[in-house]
């Protein structure tokens, strides 16, 4: 997953869908615990997209 | 360092039960990881009036933006209906003004509350994140908390977790509190200003391509301005897309942006453990239709702080002492939230067309006297409705 820092409003949606518990919301950030495996959860319920999971055709 | 209650989150869900738990004498830490309580809003501001009697408040100007006396709901096609609008003497937060209920500036509303607890005697530690909870023989029985890069253990007898959509701190406990995507609603929302709206009535959009899974809204907050936000569920773009896309059609500029992630999955099945308990989004204390929990966590809230007091004065802070909270709660809210979630389910199965259909029956009709004859006329009309209505009866 690709974490876009300056698109993140810190809302902590992605930390309450994140199945391996890796996600943490700090008071200007979201931590990233190693062990993602891209599920795309996280990707989903970002309000502003600040989460892209890397073999997105996006990128 | 050692208090009888730790409550981790400072806002609503954690300013009431802290307030709850100090006004029972006992000593409450409340925590909170922003460096200011309230800020930054996470919410369209809206609640009824029984939020504050379950708060044995006042409602005070000092938090209130404006009065609500209905709402206008419009569907895909643009048609509207009306929904129940109360009476006032016009004179906003006079006893006698019979309302629907307000929309709050949160940021003074959560402060407020704070500072109400603070007053009763809790203490409180802002820019402050609780990293772990400490526990001993399966108990929970403090926090691990870092404060400007120093790590502090916090002893207490019960911990309320009451941190948000964010919350690690119930699984860390021995809770399932994982959410699936498919019942997050993703929000964005902006304050905006120089709007030509009904000051006291809410306004709500449907429709797949305003707010797939959600609805679009407008929360007046008085001289113009509003809260105008969109909530999405599984959809492929992002609800900030479908928000520039909604606010386009105003004239108005934005002053803020609001985004946050809202649970509609219901409550979840158990909120509390041995020295534990968990309130609001943390628990999932919404209403999985509206997305509205400001009423729902303070009452939960307050039973929380209430029941910790109890367990902390007799000595019992036993996962099967603190299940009491968990039967007040669900006593109050389960039923309606279990029905709520049901036709929330429905909901997500209506069709642009159906919502059309749906909208023309409810502006063709008083809904407060919906005659059955009226209703099967219409159902023997639209089949697919009555199969999903079946579902919920």
């Amino acid at each position: 997953m690709k974490y876009l820092i300056e698109n993140c409003g810190c809302c902590g949606a992605c930390v309450a869908v994140c199945s391996n518990k890796l996600l943490e919301l700090n008071e200007n950030e979201i931590i990233i615990r190693e062990g993602c495996d891209n599920c795309g959860r996280c990707e989903i319920v970002c309000p502003l997209g600040a989460i892209i999971m890397e073999d997105s055709n996006e990128v | 360092m050692k208090y009888d209650v730790v409550v981790v989150g400072g806002r609503i869900g954690g300013s009431i039960s802290s307030l709850f738990a100090s006004k029972n004498d006992v000593d409450v830490l409340m925590i909170e990881k922003r460096q200011e309580i309230g800020s930054p809003v996470q919410c369209a501001e809206g609640t009824t009036f029984s939020t504050f009697e379950t708060l044995e408040m006042k409602p005070s100007k000092k938090y209130i933006c404006t009065e609500i006396m209905g709402a206008q709901v419009h569907a895909p096609d643009g048609s509207s209906f009306r929904v129940k609008e109360g009476m006032t003497d016009g004179n906003i937060l006079n006893n006698k003004t019979i309302s629907e209920g307000y929309v709050l500036d949160r940021r003074v509303f959560d402060k407020y509350l704070a500072i109400e607890s603070a007053k009763a005697g809790t203490d409180l530690m802002v820019k402050t994140t609780v990293k772990d909870l400490i526990r001993k023989e399966g108990k929970v029985c403090g926090v691990v908390v870092k404060h400007l890069g120093e790590t502090i253990e916090i002893k207490a007898d019960v911990v309320i977790a009451a941190d948000g959509i964010e919350s690690n701190l119930a699984y860390k406990s021995g809770l399932n509190s994982l959410k699936n995507p498919d019942d997050i609603c993703s929000c964005a929302q902006y304050e905006l200003v120089g709007l030509d709206i009904d000051p006291n009535l809410l306004e709500f959009y449907f429709g797949r391509s305003v707010a797939p899974g959600g609805y679009s809204w407008i929360f007046p907050k008085g001289d113009g301005i509003a809260n105008v936000g969109v909530g999405v569920r599984n959809s492929t773009e992002t609800a900030y897309y479908y928000l520039k896309k909604f606010v386009s059609k105003f004239n108005a500029t934005p002053v803020e942006l609001n985004i946050g992630g809202v649970p509609l999955s219901g409550p979840m099945d158990k909120t509390y453990n041995d020295g534990f308990l968990v309130v609001g989004d943390a628990a999932g204390q919404v209403d999985p239709i509206t997305g509205g929990g400001i009423h729902i966590t303070a009452s939960c809230a307050r039973t929380a702080g209430e029941v910790a007091a109890e367990a902390v004065k007799v000595e019992n802070v036993s996962s099967m002492f603190l299940r009491r909270y968990d039967e007040l709660w669900r006593d109050e809210f389960e039923d309606d939230l279990k029905i709520s979630f049901k036709l929330r389910k429905s909901f997500d199965k209506l069709s642009d067309s159906d919502m059309n259909a749906l909208a023309e029956f409810f502006g063709n009709n008083n809904l407060e006297k919906i005659s059955k004859l009226s209703t099967l006329k219409f159902l023997s009309k639209h089949p697919n409705l009555l199969k999903l209505l079946k579902g919920l009866l």
